[in-house]
């Protein structure tokens, strides 16, 4: 599990992962950011206004996701949020890094906004547990 | 300490700082500590306080870690076959 501080001291799950892809950034960039192309790998249906503030939906066999495109950095980063319908929202971030082999691509996933801390509260939870484990020298 | 707790059943401070180099005091402050950051529960049997591990909050967390982190791996490797497969065909 990874932890990662936050402003106000709070901590939050996220999960990050990467890929080595024998293509180039552009070549990336397209595929992330193309709503014909995310169909190819992220979802069936894509609709995906690739400028910020941009409306993105994802409908897949498990259900449908929507959100608002963030960040939009020509060939380096690209974010949105995403949220299934009643639950909490995450933002999901790439990062493209050009490598002699090809293309690093980066993503993580962070939990947000309120629905996120309500849906268990495990993120206040963690931070006491932060906490408890600091007081103590004990294994 | 956490280790003990998630085998299962009760712990006691004096119970677990006879198995740890550890003293009593130590321990139980540190039981204490969990308590108040709600991850173990405890239980007043006869002098001793009895604890239990309360697992909920971090399963809940590692839950959503586990199943985010492999959405993406699978994701990603759709991502990169999709890539691949049409720089073979271009090329």
């Amino acid at each position: 599990m990874r932890l990662r501080d936050e402003p106000g001291n709070d901590v939050a799950p996220w999960v990050e992962r990467e890929t080595l892809i024998e293509a180039t950034p552009e070549e990336v960039w397209e595929a992330i950011t193309d709503e014909d192309r995310l169909e190819e790998w992220i979802a069936e249906e894509v609709e995906l206004d690739p400028v910020e503030g941009g409306d993105a939906s994802f409908r897949s066999e498990d259900g449908e996701r929507s959100g608002t495109v963030q960040t939009v950095e020509e060939e380096e980063r690209f974010a949105f949020t995403w949220a299934r319908p009643g639950e909490g929202e995450s933002l999901v971030e790439f990062t493209i890094e050009a490598v002699p082999a090809g293309t690093r691509l980066t993503v993580v996933e962070t939990p947000i906004g309120p629905t996120a801390v309500a849906a268990g509260g495990w993120r206040p939870r963690l931070a006491r547990l932060r906490g408890s484990l600091a007081l103590a020298p004990v294994a | 300490m956490l280790e003990r707790l998630a085998r299962g059943g009760t712990i006691t401070a004096s119970g677990i700082a006879e198995k740890l180099p550890i003293s009593r005091q130590a321990v139980a402050k540190h039981l204490a500590a969990l308590r108040s950051a709600n991850l173990v529960s405890s239980e007043r049997v006869g002098r001793e306080t009895h604890y239990r591990l309360r697992p909920d909050p971090l399963d809940d967390a590692a839950r959503w870690i586990q199943t985010v982190s492999a959405e993406w791996d699978h994701r990603l490797e759709a991502l990169r076959r999709s890539l691949e497969t049409r720089r073979g065909r271009s090329q």
